[in-house]
């Protein structure tokens, strides 16, 4: 099904199709967030960066060459690059000064703060699913959280989080 | 390659977190093409990931999109309105080409609607004169026929008359007209009959002069009537022992008898 869609898409960017965008924007869109806020830092930015990834992927989606790599491999370039001529900018310079000093302490409220892990827990899916092991995926996954970053954070050794976060995600597939 | 324990390592997650540089994700993707776990299991992980994020509302707003497509409809429009504004000089091009075209087509079937009249009305006038002059031609062909014919027939008069086989007879006036005269001349061969009318006077209305062979013991014989207008005309033809031609006035149209006392000239052949 999966390659259907990495295949699906790839045509739909060749003929400069909207759908392409759509389900770029469904299968890879959170995965692709996370990747432009591990840059900048800033949901919201991240946000505002990764709508004019979807306008670029559109605009140079018949650029993509299957046979140099697989389309997430191509989308997260296009992210990742985005994401740094984000930085670049007066915009992004303005909102980090004024955020030095805040950005820890956000950090430190949405991991030690119960309230969105709360949250988290009344969702009965992933009801199962230890709050240690979600807060693992979200920072690796939707937060933008280096591997370097998850263990200067969580004091955890950076040579277990990786299969720390691969233990998490073993637990959440066996639960959804 | 331990497929198993690449997969285990973590690798495939930190593939999908970004953790990995470009040339790392590069090898990934190459070990998911050689091996079908690799890529089964980057699916299964990226599935797994997408409803985690729906489920705990981690995926980027709605928002995020529909700005996206908003921009490209943006793009689209745009892009249809150049194309709509390559248009107008295409419609004006069209717009002046058209009448241009039109004007030169008119012009030039008016033109040449007047030099057709102008050629025809020309061409009708050369026919019309050309038929005239065939005419002309026609009627000339004709009188130069006839008068080819009148000389033929003049020159074999003239043949005839130069003929050692004619017999020329003079014919003197009678009582009647001693005036008056006229020459026979009958050829002994063909027997054809000439007259020359040389001074007769004019016959009265309802009258004709008609010529006669007399042959001996007999009756006069009938030689024609003949104009006396007319110098020289060809007659009935005569044969046998003619001893003389004599000319009488009978009424128009001749007469099978002789009316011998209006014998106006009368010549006798001369005895070989």
């Amino acid at each position: 099904m999966t390659p259907t869609i990495e295949s699906k898409i790839s045509h739909l960017l060749a003929e400069r199709n909207k759908e392409a965008i759509e389900l770029v924007f469904t299968h890879y869109g959170s995965l692709l967030l996370n990747i432009i806020n591990r840059v900048l830092r800033d949901d919201e930015m991240s946000e505002d960066v990764l709508q004019s990834v979807l306008l670029k992927i559109w605009q140079n989606g018949h650029n993509f060459d299957s046979s140099k790599g697989s389309l997430f491999t191509w989308l997260v370039r296009v992210s990742k690059n985005a994401a740094i001529d984000k930085t670049r900018t007066k915009d992004y310079r303005l909102s980090q000064e004024s955020k030095n000093g805040v950005e820890v302490v956000s950090i430190a409220e949405s991991i030690s703060t119960g309230d969105e892990i709360e949250k988290l827990y009344a969702k009965q899916l992933i009801a199962q699913l230890p709050g240690d092991q979600k807060v693992l995926i979200n920072m690796s996954f939707f937060e933008g959280y280096s591997h370097k970053e998850i263990c200067e954070n969580l004091g955890i050794p950076l040579g277990t989080v990786k299969t720390r976060i691969r233990t998490a995600i073993k637990h959440l597939r066996s639960i959804i | 390659m331990d497929i198993q324990a690449y997969i285990s390592s973590g690798i495939l997650e930190a593939y999908l977190a970004g953790e990995l540089n470009e040339q790392e994700m590069l090898e990934v993707d190459r070990v998911a093409t050689e091996y079908n776990e690799v890529r089964i299991e980057l699916d299964a992980l990226r599935e797994s990931l997408l409803k985690y994020a729906q489920v705990e509302s981690k995926a980027p707003r709605q928002e995020v999109l529909d700005g996206a497509l908003k921009s490209i409809q943006e793009i689209e429009k745009e892009k249809f309105f150049e194309v709509l504004d390559d248009e107008p000089e295409v419609r004006i091009q069209r717009v002046n080409i058209v009448p241009v075209w039109t004007i030169a087509a008119t012009i030039l079937l008016f033109l040449s609607l007047g030099f057709n009249y102008v050629f025809y009305s020309q061409f009708k006038n050369t026919k019309d004169q050309l038929a005239a002059l065939q005419s002309d031609q026609t009627s000339l062909a004709n009188r130069v026929s006839e008068t080819n014919e009148q000389l033929q027939y003049a020159e074999l008069r003239i043949a005839h008359f130069m003929s050692e086989d004619n017999i020329h007879i003079r014919m003197d006036g009678l009582d009647l007209a001693p005036e008056s005269f006229a020459n026979v001349f009958w050829n002994k061969k063909s027997n054809a009959v000439f007259i020359s009318v040389d001074n007769l006077p004019e016959p009265p209305h309802g009258h004709q002069y008609q010529l006669w062979a007399i042959k001996p013991g007999v009756a006069p014989i009938d030689a024609g009537i003949f104009d006396h207008n007319q110098l020289v005309q060809e007659l009935k033809i005569v044969r046998g022992n003619v001893e003389a031609f004599a000319v009488t006035l009978e009424k128009e149209g001749g007469s099978p008898i002789a009316t011998v006392d209006k014998t106006f000239v009368k010549g006798f052949l001369k005895k070989s």
